[in-house]
């Protein structure tokens, strides 16, 4: 599962993602992009006082080192502190946070030195200091068959002996040492380190006591995140043997302040105003939106529906901001005919109107039309062409192209430029409109189209495993893991990571040259030559149009007349540690 | 009576049973789940898989898996664990009950206090404008969709978006003993939404029974000896007319303490069936299964209640 | 109300009134047509049913675009669909498609599922019936303890979770029920059949006790003769009056289970998909919430009234 996820599971469809006028001050939005909230954080913000926080969606996972959606990483980030952060604002350069300096990468790039920071306390009922060995249980515990971490494969997978720990034959990874108490020394076979550093930001990092969670983790499902301690300003509201009694599945997350925690002086940066966080889980979408806006004390916790992006962009501006982020796109099975032939795909990609998906969405407000797959913001975006993109022909008319949609499929040996052939499978999710957009664009095409709108969670079974043989899949997205090519590409794809199951390379997109640049590209530490040739790699990708990359996303986030609302840009969420009430 | 009770009692648990395994083997084959891939995340290596698959017992035959289940069921009313959010399932559900029990407990008032009068006035005033007034709006009642009423209640008096803000709108769910005045604001509408179709029926069923009741002899018998027809209706016609009714009422309260899925979701009141609907959509097997035996649970009881009440009341049924 | 039928929370058979068995035909049509609010809506449906077979002609002739024709030029900036105007007689939805002829072609989807399920559910629930209460001993248990085994489960909980179990790859049965419509008939007809097998089952019960069934045992007729000949003639009245009864629960199925997302597929037009997807924005789009609703509510209305006419001119003890 990808963390794609995070951002579309929005159970009751029209999912709108308003435009990121704020951030990205491209001309396009100009004219509407006046007085919409900054998400900045401003000078003698309030303290004290209880924030509401009403989503739709519930956390992935309340444990720290299973958490991988967007709506979670917001309670994550209030209540743990990974080796490794953005600043709300910034999300080119993250800074340490557990850890007391940037990571050290050795010049073949399989090694990675990283020191933690002394006076960081766990919560209680833990109450000790943090050292290095707390990072390594956490990182090694993302391997345990319980715990079952997301990614820590993708990006640690290549730690010296962390297949061993994932087949639980052993529960010491050998990859990681800890010469003292503030020493982590990670150990790859492959010069991965550079692109693994960057990782670091991700939750996994987040210490976890041993002596404490063995109990949990030794379990056949770890239940550590019911029972977690927290590092950051806040923890999930505890009982005294530790229970995390404040959460309670589908229904709310209880944040109060982590007894242990004194901010500046362990060198945390978040002033954490607010005392308490409720947060309400699934609430109807349209409904909460009006809460927030009319309400008190309140922010969204997930996506925003298009009405309310109505209501908010053209009468309540000051309490609505926008954050870009991701990407989406529509899938092209490359294993399966006629989607094997390039220029079947590129006939597909010409004919669909990326105006009406635009639209569907909630308008040019609510995002970009993407032009390739890197998004504004990450690094290699104007190499790959920036906005316009690099002129493919099938790329070029954002409403459509019939004739150009025709010339391809000519080429690929259709005379009258209409498809003939066997019936193709297409999948789409109920809460998005889009799907039925790709639909009508592709059936013009002459396709004879089995189409099945289904839940988010089947969707995505079926289009993470190749066996189920879907065509296309209308509702491909990616979230970046963190500010780099490699997050947002290497995923979706590069060959090596088509598998029989929870495939994240939809397409099945395996083209030697591509894989080949892509592992070139994430040995690269020079950020500049790092983005070029990212940038290099998204042009190849978008020249095979084994996906049609539709739009880039601006978040839409709202809150009450009363908060003032920081924006943690790098997830496109508000930030709970540093939103105050006014 | 002891013989026929235990009858009655062993065939409710092989009820049970027969709903359980129906309901296992319908979502062990449901294609979108596979519930290792689910939590192994992306690119899982095969032997993570079969690990985790091992762990959760999902690499053993079917009826292996359903013995293990039940066994735990009957042993320590253990329901397993969510695959969504890894939470024991009983935990969530019993989480969920006061919700759902707060919806039921207020919508059975509502319809009774609404659904007596009128099935009577009806019955009274028959053919007259009352009685058609009162059987036409129960049919209209009884054909509008409940999510639809719903929605038309929301758009037309909720506080936050309504043209008339009268009343809680949706997503205000408070537990009773939070605030038990915010509690039932909140479940106002919910309450008469729900109660909306149920009130019709019974008013139609009851004026129907009366009727039928009043063409009794015994009920001719006293209008002919001179008892007025308001004494005749109240003494002698009602009770008999009621009774059919109450033995509906015990089996539509086991019906809807199983979840209100429609109501509850519009609503957005936290209660059982939103929960089993969320976890269908996310084909959450231990959830799905644990909420769907949790319903039967309530209808099988409920119909047993009421199967041992006319038996209590009527001696000939136990040898039936 | 859960005695007659599959509880939606909502909606559902206008009356439990006992049917008798047929009288004099002459009657009965004299009877029907003196009720004057059922004729009316017995023409409503054979309009509506013009309508649902014709509707290509009908959205034509009135002007207005094919139900699956998105148009962003009828969307605002910010994607919200508009209202009624010249163009759209009753608004577009979110992807600029009109409202007016996806309610005109709502309505095949509507009848047809709800016809069909009905059939379904008839023919299988008068043969397991007629079987049960003919023969009864172990094959009156055999298949009562099954209809049991069904009527426990929560019922729309079921039909949920079949409807999405089938809705992937090759559906369901292996491939007997495709996803899309003949999963929504197959779910419905699955948990409606039980019903009527009850009501079957229970009139031949009585039937089979008669003196003509007696007369023609005598004479050597086989089990089989007496049933077609005898006992059947004899329950087409109940089951007449029973089948307009469960059709508009049945609709109210169908739309329910498109309302929660399992039912008919997009982009294909369903009345309970459209109030879905109208449902998060039903304080802005008014029109889309309301039409389809309308829509709904006025075809479960007239069959309800239909039904009720019909179970009234059929019931010898209701008196002109």
């Amino acid at each position: 599962m990808n963390r794609m996820l995070a951002r579309t599971l929005v159970v009751l469809g029209f999912a709108v993602f308003a435009g990121a006028i704020a951030a990205c001050g491209d001309g396009e939005d100009g004219a509407d992009s006046g007085g919409f909230a900054s998400g900045e954080p401003v000078e003698g913000q309030k303290k004290g006082g209880t924030l509401k926080v009403t989503s739709n969606a519930d956390v992935d996972s309340i444990d720290p080192g299973q958490a991988y959606f967007q709506v979670t990483y917001q309670a994550t980030y209030a209540t743990q502190r990974p080796l490794y952060s953005y600043r709300p604002g910034n999300t080119d350069e993250p800074v340490p946070d557990l850890a007391s300096a940037h990571p050290v990468v050795s010049p073949d790039g399989k090694t990675v030195t990283v020191k933690v920071r002394p006076n960081v306390r766990f919560s209680p009922p833990v109450d000790r200091a943090v050292t290095s060995r707390d990072v390594k249980y956490a990182l090694t515990r993302g391997f345990f068959p319980s715990v079952a971490n997301q990614y820590v494969g993708t990006y640690f997978g290549d730690l010296e002996g962390a297949q061993a720990v994932s087949e639980g034959k052993t529960r010491d990874l050998a990859g990681l040492q800890t010469p003292d108490d503030r020493t982590l020394v990670m150990r790859f076979s492959t010069p991965i380190g550079p692109t693994a550093a960057r990782a670091l930001v991700l939750p996994a990092s987040a210490p976890v006591p041993e002596e404490y969670a063995r109990a949990f983790d030794a379990k056949k499902k770890s239940d550590y995140g019911f029972n977690q301690v927290a590092t950051g300003p806040y923890m999930i509201r505890s009982d005294a043997k530790g229970k995390a009694v404040g959460y309670v599945p589908g229904r709310k997350i209880e944040l109060v302040r982590n007894p242990s925690w004194n901010g500046s002086a362990s060198g945390d940066y978040r002033p954490a105003y607010v005392d308490r966080v409720d947060w309400t889980i699934g609430a109807n979408p349209t409904v909460a939106g009006r809460q927030v806006i009319n309400g008190s004390g309140m922010v969204s916790g997930d996506t925003v529906p298009a009405p309310i992006v109505k209501l908010a962009a053209t009468r309540h501006k000051a309490q609505i901001a926008f954050s870009p982020l991701g990407n989406r796109y529509i899938t092209l099975n490359t294993a399966l005919a006629p989607f094997d032939d390039p220029d079947v795909r590129k006939a597909v990609a010409a004919v669909v109107d990326r105006n009406a998906l635009q639209l569907a969405r909630g308008g040019r407000l609510t995002g970009k039309i993407a032009t390739h797959f890197l998004p504004p913001g990450i690094p290699g975006f104007e190499d790959a062409g920036g906005l316009e993109g690099k002129g493919h022909d099938f790329l070029a008319k954002p409403a459509g192209d019939a004739e150009v949609a025709a010339g391809y499929l000519r080429k690929a040996g259709f005379a009258d430029g209409r498809f003939k052939g066997a019936r193709i499978s297409m999948v789409g999710t109920r809460d998005d409109r889009g799907s039925q957009i790709v639909l009508e664009n592709v059936r013009k095409l002459g396709f004879d189209v089995n189409f099945r709108n289904l839940s988010q969670e089947a969707m995505l079974a079926a289009c993470a495993t190749p066996s189920s043989k879907v065509h296309v899949c209308a509702n491909g997205g990616w979230l970046p893991d963190f500010n780099d090519g490699y997050a947002m590409l290497f995923g979706p794809f590069s060959g090596k990571t088509i598998s029989p199951e929870q495939s994240p390379n939809w397409s099945q997109l395996d083209d030697p040259r591509i894989n080949a640049k892509m592992d070139a590209a994430a040995r690269l530490t020079n950020p500049a030559q790092r983005a070029k040739a990212w940038g290099e790699v998204d042009d190849m990708v978008t020249a095979t149009a084994a996906a049609v990359p539709t739009y880039w996303d601006d978040v839409p986030l709202v809150q009450s007349k009363d908060v003032q609302g920081v924006v943690a840009r790098w997830n496109a969420a508000w930030d709970l540690s540093f939103s105050s009430l006014k | 009576m002891a013989g026929y009770v235990a009858r009655r009692l062993l065939w409710v648990v092989a009820l049970l049973l027969a709903v359980s395994a129906i309901t296992f083997l319908i979502f062990y084959t449901l294609p979108s789940a596979d519930p290792a891939a689910i939590r192994a995340g992306r690119q899982p290596t095969p032997e993570l898989l079969a690990q985790i698959r091992q762990n959760l017992g999902l690499d053993e035959p079917v009826y292996v898996q359903y013995w293990r289940y039940m066994k735990g069921v009957v042993l320590h009313f253990d329901l397993g664990f969510s695959y969504a959010s890894d939470a024991p399932v009983r935990d969530q559900i019993l989480d969920r009950l006061p919700a759902t029990i707060s919806l039921t407990a207020g919508a059975v008032v509502v319809w009774l206090a609404l659904a007596l009068p009128v099935g009577l006035i009806s019955a009274l005033r028959r053919r007259r404008w009352q009685d058609r007034l009162a059987m036409g709006a129960a049919l209209v009642a009884i054909s509008a969709p409940v999510y639809w009423l719903g929605l038309v209640a929301l758009y037309l008096f909720s506080k936050d978006l309504g043209r008339f803000p009268i009343f809680e709108g949706a997503n205000t769910y408070r537990p009773l003993t939070d605030d038990p005045a915010a509690w039932a604001a909140s479940l106002l509408m919910p309450w008469f939404v729900l109660a909306a179709s149920f009130a019709a029926f019974y008013a139609r069923l009851l004026r129907a029974n009366l009727l039928e009741v009043m063409s009794e002899d015994y009920i001719r018998t006293a209008r002919a000896k001179g008892v007025p027809e308001r004494r005749v209706v109240l003494g002698h016609g009602l009770r008999p007319a009621i009774t059919p009714l109450v033995t509906i009422l015990g089996l539509d309260i086991g019906i809807l303490l199983g979840g209100a899925i429609l109501v509850e979701s519009v609503f957005n009141v936290p209660g059982i069936g939103r929960l089993a609907y969320d976890a269908i959509r996310q084909a959450d097997l231990p959830m799905i299964q644990g909420t769907v035996l949790f319903g039967a649970f309530f209808i099988v009881v409920a119909n047993l209640l009421v199967d041992l009440a006319y038996a209590w009341v009527d001696p000939r049924v136990r040898t039936a | 109300m859960s005695l007659t039928e599959p509880s939606l929370e909502a909606g559902g058979v206008p009356s439990s009134g006992e049917v008798v068995a047929r009288s004099a035909r002459q009657l009965f049509w004299r009877r029907l047509r003196d009720d004057r609010v059922a004729l009316v809506a017995l023409a409503f449906l054979c309009v509506l049913f013009v309508v649902a077979v014709a509707a290509p002609l009908v959205v034509d002739v009135a002007g207005a675009p094919p139900p699956e024709r998105q148009s962003t030029e009828a969307l605002d900036d910010f994607g919200s669909p508009t209202g009624p105007s010249a163009a759209h007689l009753l608004g577009v939805d979110e992807l600029g498609r009109d409202v007016f002829s996806r309610v005109v072609y709502g309505a095949r989807v509507s009848l047809e599922v709800a016809l069909l399920s009905t059939g379904i559910a008839v023919l299988v629930g008068t043969a397991i019936g007629m079987a049960a209460g003919f023969y009864r001993g172990w094959v009156d248990t055999v298949l009562s303890r099954l209809m049991d085994v069904l009527l426990a489960f929560p019922i729309l909980l079921l039909g949920l979770g079949l409807a999405s179990a089938c809705a992937l790859g090759d559906g369901c049965l292996g491939g007997i029920v495709r996803p899309g419509i003949s999963t929504v008939v197959f779910v419905i007809a699955l948990a409606s059949w039980p019903y009527f097998a009850r009501v079957v089952r229970g009139q031949v019960l009585s039937l089979r006790e008669r003196e003509f069934v007696e007369a023609s045992r005598a004479i050597g007729a086989s089990n089989l003769r007496i049933m077609r000949v005898e006992v059947l003639p004899n329950l087409a009245a109940p089951i007449i009056v029973y089948t307009t009864l469960i059709i508009p629960t049945n609709i109210l199925f169908e739309a329910a289970l498109s309302f929660l997302g399992v039912g008919v597929q997009p982009p294909t037009a369903s009345w309970g998909q459209m109030i879905a997807e109208a449902a998060p924005i039903f304080d802005t789009a008014w029109w889309y919430m309301v039409f389809p609703g309308l829509a709904l509510l006025l075809t479960v209305l007239a069959f309800n009234l239909v039904g009720d006419g019909l179970q009234d001119a059929l019931n010898p003890k209701t008196d002109p």
